[in-house]
């Protein structure tokens, strides 16, 4: 869909039309804060899905030790990771009315791009869910998450310690490379099951004259990776520099 | 009496001084300070420092043509610096502002003895008409490709075999009459304002139209195609929505043509005319862009092709977007716009 969007043609070379002026327009808009209901919601909003996300983290720790292994630990988080992952998509709304300034097109990738690991692989096809690879993914997601939504609740309270501003922008280093990991091991390991079931497949001939690989698809999935995640990473690092380098000059001067 | 302007032109980015004509003409057009900006560069380059090596401008592999040396006593061959030839400038009284047209006359500018003019690079150009006739002859073509079952597409025995289903032949007839249509249309028909637009838009707008053209022509042509559910009663209706969104998109290219004196760059409320197709324009502002939308839409029920509806509807957001910036200007320019009017979709949209 984002590809559709973005592919579509262009007309005008912003010396006639308003174009260029609109950009612009944008880039100067300044920045506002959400109102004190927005604020008041979006505290809310965060400290239920830190508290989420904490009931995964403890599932998993509860299960490994009744069980004493760390094999198929999916099953007894199963519900909750559901549940709190696709609360996600909430985070798209919020960019989309403006309480949250980010861009709705880059959340958007990244809220679905999770969801459609959790419920177009994952839980479709039960094969992958014992595979030690889920777990890789998900207790990346599980400690990422909670320290962001975390990181936003002291953030919007305006009391944000230190410890984990420098968490959110430290332990991605080890936490991003090991999550992209589990999920392309998942999509990896899902393949043959896909292609042995036709799953999510539509083959002609029939009546809408349209066909549809989901095997290639995922495929397709697995390579645009190697674009995107470099890209992501390195952006990442560059805001490391910027901001913690900026808090620790903060602190010298204190 | 006549006094002369001084023009400045800075970078709307850094504010550093470019160029600075002194005694420009009153009546001067901004096309003509444009050239003058492009002049003073050149020699500029040249006087000051005078070596004839091919400088690596930030933009490789776009100096082409050369150009003798203007410097006084230099009478050596240089390669043109083709960066900020005039089709690339933008020019703004405010940095931020809106680019001001190449016909606006700088007495009638709101500026004193002293004009200072912001300056854009918008990038490198490329002919208007280049643009649109690769846009449409990848379709025509790749479009035939499928047509005729060329090898590596659907498999070894299919090989330059033709389909048993008549529907097949006629989407193949409608689809390419209709992008002939538009390149000899490009050629003959349309007057554009712009000379040229910005080189990467031919990139992207090829992937649009020739990577729809491959996905649409490879369901359509496919051996185990399935035609319309409604079989000939479907395609008749189709053909017949076909043919008249082509007819009126012709008519109303031709109504605006005739709006435009050849080789001006005037802009008129658009009227029906004699013609019933153009009647039309009692109701929208772009009726070219609703019979295109039509068409589509005819064809995607002739041809019963998933593809081919999604190709109509992403079409149609993009010439909604279009169409209601056209609109919008209308309104701006002309006061006593018909008020009936909307921009693509009568009384809706
Ligand atoms: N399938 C698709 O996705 C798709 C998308 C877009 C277009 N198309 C097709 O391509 C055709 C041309 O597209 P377009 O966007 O160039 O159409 P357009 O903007 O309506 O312009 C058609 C021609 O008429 C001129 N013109 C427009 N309004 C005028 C006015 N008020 N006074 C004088 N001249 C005027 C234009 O000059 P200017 O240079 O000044 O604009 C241009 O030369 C469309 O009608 C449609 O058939 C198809």
């Amino acid at each position: 869909m984002a590809a559709a969007a973005a592919t579509a043609a262009t007309k005008g070379n912003g010396a006639g039309g308003g174009r260029v002026g609109a950009g612009e327009a944008a880039g100067t808009r300044k920045k506002k804060g959400p109102g004190p209901l927005a604020t008041a919601y979006l505290v809310i909003y965060n400290v239920v899905m830190t508290a989420g996300w904490l009931v995964i983290a403890v599932g998993l720790v509860r299960a490994y030790l009744a069980k004493g292994s760390y094999h198929s630990l999916y099953y007894s988080i199963e519900k909750p990771l559901k549940f709190f992952q696709t609360g996600a998509l909430l985070e798209i709304l919020h960019c989309a009315i403006g309480i949250v300034p980010s861009s709705v097109v880059l959340t958007s990738f990244q809220v679905m791009s999770r969801v459609f690991l959790i419920w177009a692989v994952t839980h479709s096809v039960k094969e992958v869910q014992s595979e030690d690879s889920v777990l890789l993914f998900v207790i990346a997601w599980t400690i990422t998450e909670i320290i962001r939504y975390s990181f936003y609740t002291f953030s919007l309270l305006n009391h944000l310690p230190y410890l984990i501003k420098w968490a959110r922008y430290t332990l991605f280093i080890v936490l991003y490379p090991m999550g992209v990991s589990g999920e392309l091991l998942t999509i990896y390991a899902a393949l043959p099951f896909v292609r042995q079931a036709g799953l999510y497949s539509i083959s002609l001939p029939n009546k809408y004259n349209f066909s549809f690989d989901y095997h290639a698809f995922l495929i397709l999935v697995m390579i645009s990776y190697i674009p995107i995640f470099p890209q992501l990473y390195f952006h990442m690092i560059h805001q490391r520099r910027k901001i913690l380098s900026h808090t620790e000059e903060h602190k010298k001067f204190e | 009496y006549k006094h002369r302007i001084q023009v400045e032109i800075l970078d709307a980015k850094t504010r550093e001084k470019l160029c600075f004509l002194d005694k420009v003409e009153p009546q001067a057009t901004i096309a003509e300070i444009k050239n003058l900006f492009t002049k003073t560069r050149e020699s500029k380059e040249c006087h000051n420092e005078h070596d004839h090596s091919f400088g690596q401008g930030p933009l490789d592999g776009t100096r082409s043509c050369a150009r003798s040396c203007q410097a006084e006593g230099c009478d050596t061959i240089l390669p043109t610096d083709p960066q900020w030839y005039p089709a690339r400038q933008s020019l703004r009284l405010d940095p931020k502002g809106k680019s001001l047209k190449d016909e606006d006359v700088l007495q009638k500018l709101p500026v004193g003895t002293t004009a200072t003019l912001y300056f854009r690079d918008l990038g490198a150009q490329i002919s208007w008409v280049t643009v649109f006739l690769t846009e449409y002859a990848g379709p025509l073509f790749i479009y035939l490709l499928f047509y005729f079952r060329v090898p590596f597409i659907y498999g070894h025995k299919y090989d330059f075999t033709s389909s048993r289903h008549t529907v097949v032949h006629l989407a193949c007839t409608c689809h390419s009459l209709h992008y002939v249509k538009r390149l000899l249309e490009t050629l003959f028909v349309h007057r554009f304002s712009h000379g040229t637009m910005p080189l990467r838009n031919i990139f992207k707008n090829c992937t649009y139209y020739w990577g729809f053209a491959a996905w649409m022509a490879y369901y359509i042509n496919h051996p185990l195609y399935t035609p319309p559910t409604y079989g000939a009663q479907q395609v008749k209706l189709a053909l017949a929505i076909f043919v008249i969104c082509q007819l009126g998109n012709f008519s109303i290219h031709m109504a605006l043509r005739d709006l435009r004196p050849a080789g001006s760059k005037t802009r008129k409320i658009p009227y029906p005319t004699k013609n019933p197709f153009t009647w039309l324009f009692l109701l929208v502002s772009c009726p070219n862009y609703t019979y295109e939308v039509g068409s589509w839409i005819g064809f995607a029920i002739m041809t019963q092709c998933l593809p081919v509806a999604l190709f109509s509807l992403v079409g149609f957001t993009q010439m909604t977007i279009w169409a209601k910036g056209k609109h919008r200007s209308y309104l701006k320019e002309f006061r006593d716009y018909p008020p009936l009017r909307m921009p693509i979709i009568p009384f809706l949209l």
